[in-house]
Protein backbone atom coordinates (compact mmCIF):
# COMPACT_ATOMS: atom_id res chain seq x y z
CA UNK A 1 0.00 0.00 0.00
CA UNK A 2 1.20 3.64 -0.83
CA UNK A 3 2.68 4.91 2.71
CA UNK A 4 0.93 8.37 1.65
CA UNK A 5 -2.59 6.79 1.46
CA UNK A 6 -1.50 5.31 4.80
CA UNK A 7 -0.75 8.69 6.13
CA UNK A 8 -3.90 10.47 4.67
CA UNK A 9 -5.82 7.65 6.11
CA UNK A 10 -4.28 7.89 10.11
CA UNK A 11 -4.78 11.55 9.65
CA UNK A 12 -8.81 11.22 8.97
CA UNK A 13 -9.33 7.91 11.23
CA UNK A 14 -8.08 10.79 14.22
CA UNK A 15 -10.10 13.67 12.89
CA UNK A 16 -13.50 11.73 12.96
CA UNK A 17 -12.49 10.64 16.26
CA UNK A 18 -11.84 13.65 17.43
CA UNK A 19 -15.53 14.52 15.48
CA UNK A 20 -17.24 11.86 17.04
CA UNK A 21 -15.45 12.38 20.62
CA UNK A 22 -16.85 16.06 20.56
CA UNK A 23 -20.20 14.68 19.75
CA UNK A 24 -20.51 12.20 22.67
CA UNK A 25 -18.46 14.42 25.41
CA UNK A 26 -20.85 17.86 24.59
CA UNK A 27 -23.97 15.25 25.74
CA UNK A 28 -21.77 13.38 27.88
CA UNK A 29 -21.37 17.44 29.66
CA UNK A 30 -25.51 17.89 29.50
CA UNK A 31 -25.96 14.58 31.15
CA UNK A 32 -23.31 15.23 33.49
CA UNK A 33 -24.26 18.55 34.68
CA UNK A 34 -28.01 17.45 34.48
CA UNK A 35 -27.04 14.95 37.12
CA UNK A 36 -25.54 17.38 39.74
CA UNK A 37 -27.73 20.11 39.42
CA UNK A 38 -30.91 17.33 39.46
CA UNK A 39 -32.48 17.80 36.66
CA UNK A 40 -32.94 15.60 33.70
CA UNK A 41 -30.74 17.05 30.57
CA UNK A 42 -31.74 16.24 27.33
CA UNK A 43 -35.01 13.65 26.65
CA UNK A 44 -36.59 14.19 23.74
CA UNK A 45 -34.73 13.39 21.05
CA UNK A 46 -33.61 10.18 20.98
CA UNK A 47 -33.73 7.50 23.54
CA UNK A 48 -33.06 9.70 26.54
CA UNK A 49 -32.13 12.26 24.08
CA UNK A 50 -29.15 10.46 22.81
CA UNK A 51 -29.66 11.89 19.25
CA UNK A 52 -29.86 15.78 21.10
CA UNK A 53 -26.09 16.72 20.28
CA UNK A 54 -26.53 15.43 16.62
CA UNK A 55 -29.60 17.20 15.75
CA UNK A 56 -27.50 20.50 17.51
CA UNK A 57 -24.52 19.87 15.09
CA UNK A 58 -27.08 19.42 11.98
CA UNK A 59 -28.68 22.52 12.65
CA UNK A 60 -25.35 24.23 13.45
CA UNK A 61 -24.20 23.13 9.98
CA UNK A 62 -26.96 24.24 8.07
CA UNK A 63 -26.78 28.35 10.03
CA UNK A 64 -25.90 31.36 7.93
CA UNK A 65 -22.11 32.01 8.45
CA UNK A 66 -22.68 35.64 9.38
CA UNK A 67 -19.05 38.23 9.65
CA UNK A 68 -20.04 41.41 11.01
CA UNK A 69 -19.25 44.50 9.25
CA UNK A 70 -16.83 45.73 10.98
CA UNK A 71 -14.60 42.98 12.05
CA UNK A 72 -10.95 42.20 10.16
CA UNK A 73 -12.60 39.77 7.65
CA UNK A 74 -9.68 37.91 6.89
CA UNK A 75 -8.33 37.02 11.00
CA UNK A 76 -11.74 36.16 11.54
CA UNK A 77 -12.72 33.59 9.29
CA UNK A 78 -9.03 32.19 9.67
CA UNK A 79 -9.21 32.39 13.21
CA UNK A 80 -11.34 29.54 13.73
CA UNK A 81 -9.25 26.81 11.90
CA UNK A 82 -6.03 27.64 13.60
CA UNK A 83 -7.69 27.19 17.50
CA UNK A 84 -8.93 23.35 15.55
CA UNK A 85 -6.07 22.46 13.40
CA UNK A 86 -3.24 23.40 16.86
CA UNK A 87 -5.17 21.34 18.49
CA UNK A 88 -6.06 18.50 15.88
CA UNK A 89 -1.80 18.50 15.14
CA UNK A 90 -0.80 17.63 18.84
CA UNK A 91 -2.63 14.26 18.54
CA UNK A 92 -0.41 13.34 16.05
CA UNK A 93 2.50 12.26 18.55
CA UNK A 94 0.59 10.49 21.03
CA UNK A 95 0.64 6.70 21.26
CA UNK A 96 -2.44 4.51 21.40
CA UNK A 97 -1.28 0.86 21.78
CA UNK A 98 1.91 -0.99 22.22
CA UNK A 99 2.93 -0.23 18.56
CA UNK A 100 0.54 2.00 17.33
CA UNK A 101 1.34 5.55 17.37
CA UNK A 102 0.67 7.69 14.21
CA UNK A 103 4.13 9.71 14.26
CA UNK A 104 6.76 8.09 16.46
CA UNK A 105 8.84 11.24 17.28
CA UNK A 106 11.65 10.85 19.30
CA UNK A 107 10.47 14.98 20.98
CA UNK A 108 6.72 14.07 21.25
CA UNK A 109 6.60 15.64 24.67
CA UNK A 110 8.03 18.73 23.27
CA UNK A 111 5.89 18.48 20.16
CA UNK A 112 2.62 18.22 21.94
CA UNK A 113 3.53 20.99 24.63
CA UNK A 114 4.91 23.42 21.93
CA UNK A 115 1.70 22.81 19.27
CA UNK A 116 -0.82 23.58 22.28
CA UNK A 117 0.79 26.91 22.23
CA UNK A 118 0.17 27.91 18.92
CA UNK A 119 -3.98 27.77 20.07
CA UNK A 120 -3.31 30.91 21.92
CA UNK A 121 -2.79 32.49 18.44
CA UNK A 122 -5.56 31.60 17.33
CA UNK A 123 -7.52 33.00 19.84
CA UNK A 124 -5.79 36.34 19.88
CA UNK A 125 -7.06 36.09 16.57
CA UNK A 126 -10.22 35.31 17.15
CA UNK A 127 -10.95 37.89 19.51
CA UNK A 128 -9.28 41.02 17.52
CA UNK A 129 -10.71 39.79 14.17
CA UNK A 130 -13.80 39.88 15.63
CA UNK A 131 -13.45 44.03 16.49
CA UNK A 132 -16.28 43.36 19.92
CA UNK A 133 -14.79 44.46 23.31
CA UNK A 134 -15.83 41.69 24.94
CA UNK A 135 -14.00 39.20 22.46
CA UNK A 136 -10.83 41.45 22.83
CA UNK A 137 -11.28 41.48 26.53
CA UNK A 138 -12.35 37.51 26.45
CA UNK A 139 -9.25 36.65 24.21
CA UNK A 140 -7.26 38.64 26.20
CA UNK A 141 -7.86 37.02 29.22
CA UNK A 142 -7.50 33.72 27.68
CA UNK A 143 -4.02 34.33 26.65
CA UNK A 144 -2.78 35.55 30.08
CA UNK A 145 -4.07 32.70 31.45
CA UNK A 146 -2.65 30.20 28.62
CA UNK A 147 0.85 31.38 28.88
CA UNK A 148 0.94 32.06 32.84
CA UNK A 149 -0.71 28.33 33.57
CA UNK A 150 1.83 26.66 30.68
CA UNK A 151 4.96 27.27 33.66
CA UNK A 152 3.77 24.80 36.47
CA UNK A 153 2.22 22.82 33.81
CA UNK A 154 5.51 22.64 31.89
CA UNK A 155 7.68 21.76 34.92
CA UNK A 156 4.83 19.53 36.13
CA UNK A 157 5.99 17.79 32.94
CA UNK A 158 9.77 18.17 33.16
CA UNK A 159 9.44 15.88 36.59
CA UNK A 160 7.96 13.35 35.15
CA UNK A 161 10.15 12.93 32.13
CA UNK A 162 13.43 13.02 34.24
CA UNK A 163 11.87 9.90 36.95
CA UNK A 164 11.15 8.28 32.79
CA UNK A 165 14.14 9.75 31.19
CA UNK A 166 13.45 10.03 27.87
CA UNK A 167 11.04 12.74 25.97
CA UNK A 168 9.74 10.17 23.20
CA UNK A 169 5.95 9.15 24.59
CA UNK A 170 5.85 5.99 23.74
CA UNK A 171 9.27 4.79 25.58
CA UNK A 172 7.43 6.81 28.59
CA UNK A 173 4.05 4.58 28.25
CA UNK A 174 6.35 1.58 28.00
CA UNK A 175 8.15 1.86 30.69
CA UNK A 176 5.25 2.02 32.81
CA UNK A 177 4.42 -1.72 32.58
CA UNK A 178 5.19 -5.40 31.92
CA UNK A 179 6.89 -4.42 28.71
CA UNK A 180 9.43 -2.61 30.25
CA UNK A 181 12.68 -3.74 29.54
CA UNK A 182 14.49 -1.54 32.43
CA UNK A 183 12.32 -2.51 35.10
CA UNK A 184 9.98 -0.69 36.96
CA UNK A 185 9.64 0.08 40.62
CA UNK A 186 7.27 0.57 43.05
CA UNK A 187 7.94 3.30 45.12
CA UNK A 188 11.31 2.97 44.40
CA UNK A 189 11.55 -0.24 46.20
CA UNK A 190 9.93 -3.36 45.14
CA UNK A 191 10.43 -4.00 41.41
CA UNK A 192 7.30 -4.34 39.04
CA UNK A 193 8.49 -5.03 35.53
CA UNK A 194 6.47 -8.49 36.29
CA UNK A 195 3.93 -7.68 38.16
CA UNK A 196 2.54 -5.25 35.96
CA UNK A 197 -1.01 -3.23 36.77
CA UNK A 198 -0.92 -0.10 38.28
CA UNK A 199 2.08 -0.66 40.40
CA UNK A 200 4.20 0.44 37.75
CA UNK A 201 2.62 3.56 36.66
CA UNK A 202 4.70 7.03 37.02
CA UNK A 203 2.28 7.98 39.93
CA UNK A 204 3.01 4.57 42.07
CA UNK A 205 6.67 4.87 40.76
CA UNK A 206 7.56 7.98 42.33
CA UNK A 207 4.65 9.73 44.95
CA UNK A 208 5.50 12.59 44.69
CA UNK A 209 4.64 12.77 40.77
CA UNK A 210 1.17 12.44 42.43
CA UNK A 211 1.57 15.74 43.36
CA UNK A 212 2.90 16.94 40.23
CA UNK A 213 0.18 15.12 38.50
CA UNK A 214 -2.72 17.21 40.41
CA UNK A 215 -0.32 20.56 39.12
CA UNK A 216 -0.94 19.75 35.73
CA UNK A 217 -4.02 18.57 35.38
CA UNK A 218 -5.24 22.13 37.09
CA UNK A 219 -2.97 23.60 34.73
CA UNK A 220 -4.62 21.66 31.81
CA UNK A 221 -8.00 23.05 32.95
CA UNK A 222 -6.73 26.27 32.27
CA UNK A 223 -5.34 25.86 29.26
CA UNK A 224 -8.52 24.18 28.20
CA UNK A 225 -10.18 27.38 29.89
CA UNK A 226 -12.98 25.56 31.21
CA UNK A 227 -14.35 26.02 34.63
CA UNK A 228 -13.01 26.83 37.28
CA UNK A 229 -10.75 28.79 35.28
CA UNK A 230 -13.46 29.99 32.23
CA UNK A 231 -13.07 33.81 32.61
CA UNK A 232 -11.95 33.91 28.87
CA UNK A 233 -15.79 33.15 28.31
CA UNK A 234 -17.07 34.37 31.86
CA UNK A 235 -21.26 34.10 30.45
CA UNK A 236 -22.28 37.08 33.41
CA UNK A 237 -19.43 39.00 32.56
CA UNK A 238 -18.50 38.66 28.71
CA UNK A 239 -21.10 37.39 26.92
CA UNK A 240 -19.04 33.87 25.94
CA UNK A 241 -15.62 35.65 25.06
CA UNK A 242 -13.87 35.32 22.16
CA UNK A 243 -16.42 33.36 20.39
CA UNK A 244 -19.16 36.21 20.93
CA UNK A 245 -19.55 36.66 17.30
CA UNK A 246 -19.16 33.44 15.98
CA UNK A 247 -22.13 31.37 14.01
CA UNK A 248 -22.55 27.92 12.70
CA UNK A 249 -20.06 25.80 11.30
CA UNK A 250 -17.23 28.09 12.73
CA UNK A 251 -18.74 28.54 15.67
CA UNK A 252 -18.53 24.25 15.52
CA UNK A 253 -15.10 24.59 14.66
CA UNK A 254 -14.10 26.49 17.88
CA UNK A 255 -16.49 23.90 19.74
CA UNK A 256 -14.58 21.09 18.38
CA UNK A 257 -11.46 22.57 19.19
CA UNK A 258 -12.25 22.71 22.89
CA UNK A 259 -13.55 19.25 23.24
CA UNK A 260 -10.45 17.76 21.34
CA UNK A 261 -7.96 19.73 24.37
CA UNK A 262 -9.94 18.52 26.53
CA UNK A 263 -8.97 15.04 25.20
CA UNK A 264 -6.04 15.87 24.15
CA UNK A 265 -4.25 17.13 27.73
CA UNK A 266 -6.12 14.39 29.14
CA UNK A 267 -4.44 11.92 26.77
CA UNK A 268 -0.87 13.52 27.50
CA UNK A 269 -1.56 13.40 31.68
CA UNK A 270 -2.33 9.82 31.28
CA UNK A 271 0.45 8.98 29.02
CA UNK A 272 2.73 10.91 31.08
CA UNK A 273 1.43 10.06 34.88
CA UNK A 274 -1.02 7.55 34.79
CA UNK A 275 0.43 4.52 32.78
CA UNK A 276 -0.36 5.38 29.36
CA UNK A 277 -1.89 2.66 27.70
CA UNK A 278 -0.98 0.03 30.31
CA UNK A 279 -3.22 -2.01 31.89
CA UNK A 280 -4.69 -1.43 35.96
CA UNK A 281 -4.62 -4.84 36.50
CA UNK A 282 -1.94 -6.35 38.56
CA UNK A 283 -0.23 -10.24 37.85
CA UNK A 284 -1.16 -11.63 41.13
CA UNK A 285 0.25 -15.19 41.36
CA UNK A 286 -0.59 -17.71 38.67
CA UNK A 287 -3.59 -15.23 37.91
CA UNK A 288 -1.64 -13.26 35.08
CA UNK A 289 -4.47 -10.26 34.68
CA UNK A 290 -1.60 -7.98 33.07
CA UNK A 291 -0.15 -10.13 30.32
CA UNK A 292 -3.92 -11.06 29.26
CA UNK A 293 -4.83 -7.72 28.97
CA UNK A 294 -1.95 -5.91 27.22
CA UNK A 295 -2.04 -5.46 23.53
CA UNK A 296 -2.45 -3.20 20.85
CA UNK A 297 -6.27 -3.59 21.41
CA UNK A 298 -6.44 -3.43 24.74
CA UNK A 299 -4.20 -0.67 25.33
CA UNK A 300 -6.49 1.11 23.05
CA UNK A 301 -9.38 -0.18 25.63
CA UNK A 302 -7.08 1.07 28.38
CA UNK A 303 -6.27 4.49 27.54
CA UNK A 304 -9.34 5.33 26.09
CA UNK A 305 -11.14 4.12 29.52
CA UNK A 306 -8.56 6.47 31.10
CA UNK A 307 -8.81 9.43 29.30
CA UNK A 308 -12.78 9.50 29.72
CA UNK A 309 -12.39 8.74 32.90
CA UNK A 310 -10.13 11.91 33.45
CA UNK A 311 -12.53 14.31 31.05
CA UNK A 312 -15.40 13.42 33.29
CA UNK A 313 -13.27 14.22 35.77
CA UNK A 314 -12.99 17.71 34.18
CA UNK A 315 -16.59 17.57 33.94
CA UNK A 316 -17.42 17.01 37.43
CA UNK A 317 -15.44 20.25 38.48
CA UNK A 318 -16.50 22.73 36.18
CA UNK A 319 -20.04 21.88 37.20
CA UNK A 320 -19.34 21.70 41.11
CA UNK A 321 -16.72 24.58 41.65
CA UNK A 322 -17.43 28.34 41.18
CA UNK A 323 -15.68 30.42 39.10
CA UNK A 324 -11.75 31.93 40.05
CA UNK A 325 -11.36 35.66 39.93
CA UNK A 326 -8.62 37.29 37.67
CA UNK A 327 -6.57 37.92 40.71
CA UNK A 328 -7.01 34.69 42.47
CA UNK A 329 -6.09 32.73 38.92
CA UNK A 330 -2.60 34.46 39.15
CA UNK A 331 -2.06 33.96 42.58
CA UNK A 332 -2.74 30.20 42.39
CA UNK A 333 -0.22 29.95 39.35
CA UNK A 334 2.36 31.73 40.37
CA UNK A 335 2.08 31.59 44.14
CA UNK A 336 0.90 28.10 45.20
CA UNK A 337 1.59 25.91 41.57
CA UNK A 338 4.97 27.25 40.19
CA UNK A 339 6.98 26.82 43.58
CA UNK A 340 4.85 23.40 43.74
CA UNK A 341 6.03 22.22 40.54
CA UNK A 342 9.71 23.44 41.37
CA UNK A 343 9.83 21.38 44.45
CA UNK A 344 8.69 18.09 42.06
CA UNK A 345 11.50 19.03 39.73
CA UNK A 346 13.88 19.16 42.39
CA UNK A 347 12.66 15.56 43.99
CA UNK A 348 12.70 14.08 40.84
CA UNK A 349 16.04 14.75 40.50
CA UNK A 350 17.16 13.53 43.98
CA UNK A 351 15.19 10.41 43.05
CA UNK A 352 17.17 10.07 40.17
CA UNK A 353 20.06 10.45 41.67
CA UNK A 354 19.25 8.37 45.04
CA UNK A 355 16.69 5.81 44.42
CA UNK A 356 16.86 4.50 41.08
CA UNK B 1 11.39 15.98 -8.29
CA UNK B 2 10.51 13.63 -4.84
CA UNK B 3 7.63 14.80 -2.03
CA UNK B 4 10.52 16.29 -0.13
CA UNK B 5 11.87 18.82 -2.31
CA UNK B 6 8.50 20.07 -3.39
CA UNK B 7 8.13 20.50 0.54
CA UNK B 8 10.64 22.16 0.96
CA UNK B 9 10.14 24.83 -1.83
CA UNK B 10 6.83 25.60 -1.18
CA UNK B 11 7.88 26.22 2.61
CA UNK B 12 10.57 28.05 1.62
CA UNK B 13 8.32 29.98 -0.73
CA UNK B 14 5.95 30.87 1.98
CA UNK B 15 8.51 31.96 4.38
CA UNK B 16 10.12 34.35 1.72
CA UNK B 17 6.50 35.67 0.48
CA UNK B 18 5.26 36.20 4.34
CA UNK B 19 8.42 37.98 5.59
CA UNK B 20 8.00 40.54 2.42
CA UNK B 21 4.59 40.87 3.48
CA UNK B 22 4.81 41.17 7.14
CA UNK B 23 7.35 44.63 6.27
CA UNK B 24 5.38 46.12 3.62
CA UNK B 25 2.08 45.40 4.46
CA UNK B 26 0.18 48.66 5.80
CA UNK B 27 -2.32 46.78 8.46
CA UNK B 28 0.14 46.37 11.55
CA UNK B 29 -1.89 43.50 13.49
CA UNK B 30 -2.65 41.51 10.44
CA UNK B 31 1.63 41.86 9.42
CA UNK B 32 2.02 40.65 12.85
CA UNK B 33 -0.11 37.60 12.76
CA UNK B 34 1.36 37.06 9.25
CA UNK B 35 4.25 36.65 10.94
CA UNK B 36 3.37 33.34 12.69
CA UNK B 37 2.91 32.41 9.02
CA UNK B 38 6.60 33.00 8.35
CA UNK B 39 8.03 31.26 11.93
CA UNK B 40 5.86 28.70 11.55
CA UNK B 41 7.40 27.99 8.12
CA UNK B 42 10.80 28.68 9.88
CA UNK B 43 9.96 25.47 11.72
CA UNK B 44 9.18 23.49 8.70
CA UNK B 45 12.07 24.28 7.09
CA UNK B 46 14.34 23.40 10.57
CA UNK B 47 12.93 20.12 10.51
CA UNK B 48 14.42 19.61 6.98
CA UNK B 49 17.30 20.16 8.35
CA UNK B 50 17.12 17.41 10.76
CA UNK B 51 16.81 19.96 13.34
CA UNK B 52 13.99 19.34 14.89
CA UNK B 53 14.64 20.15 18.35
CA UNK B 54 15.36 24.07 16.83
CA UNK B 55 12.02 23.44 15.09
CA UNK B 56 10.12 22.93 18.08
CA UNK B 57 12.09 25.34 20.22
CA UNK B 58 11.28 28.22 17.47
CA UNK B 59 7.32 27.15 18.21
CA UNK B 60 7.13 27.10 21.81
CA UNK B 61 9.67 30.36 21.56
CA UNK B 62 8.48 32.67 18.92
CA UNK B 63 4.99 31.62 18.16
CA UNK B 64 4.11 30.85 22.17
CA UNK B 65 6.02 33.09 23.75
CA UNK B 66 7.46 36.64 21.58
CA UNK B 67 4.57 36.68 19.04
CA UNK B 68 1.86 36.52 21.56
CA UNK B 69 3.91 39.11 23.83
CA UNK B 70 4.24 41.01 20.67
CA UNK B 71 0.39 40.63 19.61
CA UNK B 72 -0.46 42.02 23.48
CA UNK B 73 1.33 44.82 22.87
CA UNK B 74 -0.55 45.80 19.73
CA UNK B 75 -3.58 44.67 21.23
CA UNK B 76 -3.37 47.43 24.15
CA UNK B 77 -2.32 50.09 22.33
CA UNK B 78 -4.36 52.69 20.27
CA UNK B 79 -6.56 51.16 17.56
CA UNK B 80 -6.93 54.00 15.34
CA UNK B 81 -2.93 54.00 14.78
CA UNK B 82 -3.05 50.87 14.60
CA UNK B 83 -5.76 50.79 11.29
CA UNK B 84 -4.54 54.40 9.77
CA UNK B 85 -0.74 54.42 10.22
CA UNK B 86 -0.52 57.08 7.42
CA UNK B 87 -2.45 59.46 10.41
CA UNK B 88 0.69 59.67 12.43
CA UNK B 89 2.40 61.54 9.42
CA UNK B 90 6.21 61.86 9.95
CA UNK B 91 7.03 62.71 6.07
CA UNK B 92 6.09 61.10 3.10
CA UNK B 93 8.69 61.42 0.77
CA UNK B 94 11.43 58.49 0.35
CA UNK B 95 14.55 60.36 0.47
CA UNK B 96 14.26 63.01 3.06
CA UNK B 97 16.53 64.14 5.98
CA UNK B 98 14.64 62.38 8.80
CA UNK B 99 15.06 58.97 6.43
CA UNK B 100 18.69 59.10 5.98
CA UNK B 101 19.58 57.66 9.65
CA UNK B 102 17.59 54.89 8.36
CA UNK B 103 18.86 54.72 4.71
CA UNK B 104 22.94 54.69 5.56
CA UNK B 105 22.45 51.98 8.31
CA UNK B 106 20.32 49.61 5.66
CA UNK B 107 22.92 50.36 2.78
CA UNK B 108 25.64 49.73 4.81
CA UNK B 109 24.10 46.29 5.75
CA UNK B 110 23.31 45.21 2.61
CA UNK B 111 26.88 46.26 1.78
CA UNK B 112 28.52 44.05 4.26
CA UNK B 113 26.21 40.96 3.63
CA UNK B 114 26.90 41.40 -0.37
CA UNK B 115 31.01 41.53 0.75
CA UNK B 116 30.31 38.28 2.40
CA UNK B 117 28.34 36.50 0.14
CA UNK B 118 30.87 37.42 -3.16
CA UNK B 119 33.82 36.58 -0.63
CA UNK B 120 31.64 33.30 0.88
CA UNK B 121 32.90 29.98 -0.69
CA UNK B 122 31.31 26.76 1.02
CA UNK B 123 33.44 24.10 -0.61
CA UNK B 124 36.71 25.68 0.47
CA UNK B 125 35.66 25.86 4.15
CA UNK B 126 37.68 23.74 6.56
CA UNK B 127 35.20 22.80 8.94
CA UNK B 128 32.46 21.70 6.08
CA UNK B 129 35.16 19.96 4.46
CA UNK B 130 36.45 18.12 7.30
CA UNK B 131 32.86 17.00 8.52
CA UNK B 132 32.12 15.18 5.48
CA UNK B 133 30.60 11.68 5.82
CA UNK B 134 29.51 12.70 9.74
CA UNK B 135 26.03 12.59 8.28
CA UNK B 136 22.96 12.68 10.55
CA UNK B 137 19.99 10.27 9.64
CA UNK B 138 16.09 11.32 10.70
CA UNK B 139 16.03 8.80 12.75
CA UNK B 140 19.09 9.34 14.92
CA UNK B 141 17.96 10.81 18.48
CA UNK B 142 19.56 14.09 18.63
CA UNK B 143 18.01 15.52 21.80
CA UNK B 144 20.49 13.18 23.61
CA UNK B 145 23.81 14.45 21.81
CA UNK B 146 22.12 17.90 22.52
CA UNK B 147 21.49 17.43 26.10
CA UNK B 148 25.14 16.10 26.18
CA UNK B 149 26.87 19.20 24.86
CA UNK B 150 25.40 21.24 26.74
CA UNK B 151 26.09 20.00 30.08
CA UNK B 152 29.61 19.23 29.56
CA UNK B 153 30.99 21.38 26.52
CA UNK B 154 29.09 24.48 26.31
CA UNK B 155 28.39 24.70 30.17
CA UNK B 156 29.53 28.50 30.55
CA UNK B 157 27.51 30.14 27.47
CA UNK B 158 24.25 27.79 28.76
CA UNK B 159 24.92 29.27 32.26
CA UNK B 160 25.71 32.56 31.17
CA UNK B 161 22.37 33.03 29.40
CA UNK B 162 20.69 31.19 32.42
CA UNK B 163 22.00 34.16 34.62
CA UNK B 164 20.90 36.85 31.81
CA UNK B 165 17.57 35.12 31.63
CA UNK B 166 17.38 35.78 35.72
CA UNK B 167 18.22 39.25 35.53
CA UNK B 168 15.68 40.32 33.09
CA UNK B 169 13.16 38.09 35.59
CA UNK B 170 14.13 40.45 38.66
CA UNK B 171 14.19 43.63 36.27
CA UNK B 172 10.40 43.09 35.06
CA UNK B 173 9.27 41.94 38.44
CA UNK B 174 11.13 45.30 39.90
CA UNK B 175 9.79 47.21 37.32
CA UNK B 176 6.05 45.82 37.82
CA UNK B 177 6.01 46.09 41.52
CA UNK B 178 3.84 48.96 42.86
CA UNK B 179 5.83 51.81 44.72
CA UNK B 180 6.39 51.59 48.54
CA UNK B 181 5.38 54.18 50.31
CA UNK B 182 8.00 55.64 52.47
Amino acid sequence: MNPYFTYILIAVALFSFTAIFALFAVYAERKVSAFIQDRLGPMETGVYGSLQTLADILKMLQKELIVPAAADKVLFVVAPVIIFVSVYMGFASLPWGPGLIPASLNLGVFYVFAIISVESVGILMAGWGSNNKYSLLGALRSVAQVVSYEIPAGIAIISAVMISQSLDLQVIATKQGILSTEGAKFLGLWDVSGVGGFLAWNVFQAPHLLLAYVIYFIASLAECNRAPFDIPEAESELVSGFHTEYTGIRFALIFLGEYSMMFLVGMFGVLLFLGGWNTPLPNIGSFTLADWTTGTGWGVFWIVAKVLLVVFVQMWLRWTLPRLRVDQLMNLCWKVLTPLAFLCMLISGVWQLLVM
Amino acid sequence: MNIEQIVFYFLSAVVLVSALLVVAMKNLVRSIFLFFLTLFSMAGLFVFALADFVAITQVVVYVGGVLVLMIFAFLLSNRDILNNPDAVKINGKFLTAHHLPGLVVSFLFFTALMFAFSQFQVDELEWIAASEGNTLSPSDNTIELLGINIMTRYLLPFETISVLLMLALIGAAHLARKERKI
